[in-house]
This record gives C-alpha cells, sequence and structure tokens, in this order.
C-alpha cells in the first residue's frame, strides 16, 4: 500500500484524516481512486484538463512529481505520497 | 550568535522586488550555510499575476487548500506562491548543498508583522516543511507603508506564536 499524507486544509474532505492509503500504480489513479472515496479531492488538485494546479504540489518519497514523469509518476508499494498546499499568506 | 545573518545586498534585493510587484505583493525564500543567507529565489506571487480584480472574487478552487480560513480570513490572502517556482528553488537549493532560511512577502500598505492569515498558515505549513525534507524557515516581511523607507523584520512562527529573530545585516 501507498501512504499518502493529506494537508490540514483538505481534511475536511477525508473525514478528518491526516493520512489515507491507496493502492493505485500511478499518480492519476491515485488521484482518481481518492477522489471516488472523498469526493472533491481531484477538483482541488487538478484544473478542468486535469493538470495539477500550480497552488498543489505532490511529493513522492520527498521528490517533486514535477521533476519524476508528472501524473504518470510510477507508485509501488511502500511509497509515501504527500499533497502539499502553496505556501500563501495575508 | 544572531539566529541569522542576511547581507545587505539581499535585503535590497527584496526591497526592489517589493517595489516593482507595489501594489500586490511579492514573495520568495532566501537560503545559504551555516545561518548565512547567501541566495535569493523570487517566487511568482500567483495573485499578483492574475489580477487585482481576483483579489476579491478568489474562487474557491483557487482557496481550496485553505479551506479552514474564515471567509474573512480568505479575503485577505494576498499570495499564493506558484509551487512550480518554488520546487524549482528548492531543486536549485539543493542542488547547490544550501539550506532554506527564510521564506520572505511584502506587506505593501501594512506593517512588517505577520497577519493572522500569515500566522495560521505558517501554522498550519510547519508540518509539512519536515515532510518535503525542509526545515522551519524564518519569516521575513518589508512593509513599504512608509516609503520611500522600506522596514524589514523577521520572525519565527511556531505553534501559532510569533517571536522576533535575531538578525545580523552583515
Amino acid at each position: 500500500m501507498i501512504k499518502v499524507r493529506i494537508p490540514t486544509p483538505l481534511r475536511p474532505l477525508t473525514k478528518g484524516q491526516g493520512e489515507v492509503e491507496s493502492a493505485a500504480a500511478n499518480i492519476v489513479d491515485m488521484i482518481g481512486s481518492l477522489d471516488a472515496t472523498y469526493p472533491g479531492l481531484k477538483n482541488r488538485l487538478c484544473d478542468e484538463k486535469g493538470d495539477l494546479r500550480r497552488f498543489v504540489n505532490i511529493y513522492v518519497n520527498e521528490e517533486d512529481i514535477r521533476f519524476l514523469n508528472g501524473k504518470d509518476t510510477s507508485l509501488k508499494d511502500g511509497d509515501e505520497v504527500s499533497i502539499v498546499p502553496a505556501i500563501a499568506g495575508g | 550568535m544572531p539566529d541569522l545573518s542576511i547581507p545587505q545586498h539581499i535585503l535590497d534585493q527584496i526591497v526592489s522586488h517589493a517595489r516593482e510587484l507595489a501594489p500586490f505583493e511579492c514573495c520568495g525564500l532566501l537560503a545559504g550555510v551555516n545561518k548565512t543567507v547567501t541566495h535569493l529565489y523570487r517566487i511568482t506571487n500567483i495573485v499578483a499575476v492574475e489580477g487585482a480584480e481576483k483579489l476579491s472574487t478568489f474562487d474557491d478552487d483557487k482557496v481550496a487548500h485553505l479551506e479552514r480560513l474564515s471567509p474573512e480570513e480568505r479575503a485577505e490572502i494576498a499570495f499564493v506562491m506558484d509551487m512550480q517556482d518554488f520546487s524549482a528553488a528548492k531543486k536549485d537549493i539543493r542542488k547547490n548543498g544550501l539550506d532554506l532560511q527564510v521564506v520572505y512577502h511584502s506587506h505593501p500598505k501594512d506593517p512588517a508583522r505577520p497577519s493572522h492569515t500569515d500566522i495560521k498558515i505558517a501554522t498550519d505549513y510547519e508540518e509539512i516543511w519536515q515532510r518535503i525534507n525542509l526545515p522551519i524557515p524564518a519569516y521575513l516581511l518589508v512593509s513599504l507603508m512608509h516609503s520611500p523607507a522600506a522596514d524589514i523584520r523577521t520572525y519565527w512562527i511556531t505553534g501559532g506564536a510569533v517571536r522576533p529573530a535575531d538578525v545580523h545585516i552583515v
């Protein structure tokens, strides 16, 4: 299984869970399957074309998927995925 | 021993960045070694790029990652870092053997101290830094409210509390 860490602001969508599990083989499938369980999550992460929004990063084992294979980055058992929101402020 | 040493020319670059983007806020990162800043990375502020009219109608998707904020707090959001820029900077920081030390942003019309929203988001972010293998940075604010003078102050924000950082200008 793959551990997916959910940042505090998105936890209302995951029923308060800071960590969920996925058996997906890549990032696209992971987002799809998480969205099936936690509706609305995909819309938070991807734009209408399905591309990752500019104010979100996804890291696989501390490496940004933009420097791996993007949405097609493959996942294997034991990987840790972190969803990271943009640094922001007022 | 100060918390951080920042060269004057880096501070000058931050003020230039702030002036270029006013009335929008600028944002960026400082990195270095042994508590001494050596590099500045400008990061695109998505809010500044998308224009002032978007500020009041910042749609739900754009602030979705900030869902915990109240409508008033969301309205206060004036900078959102472009995470593509952030990742490129993070990669360069690692490649050069540097540490992330400071997150900076400007307050064109407000004092150089963290806003309520700044503190809330920085507190949410505390657990994220270690997850992406970065230390918790200091937060530097530059105020242009008494322009042409610029007021620069640096803080630590942990557990929702703010305390001034001891910065030595070199």
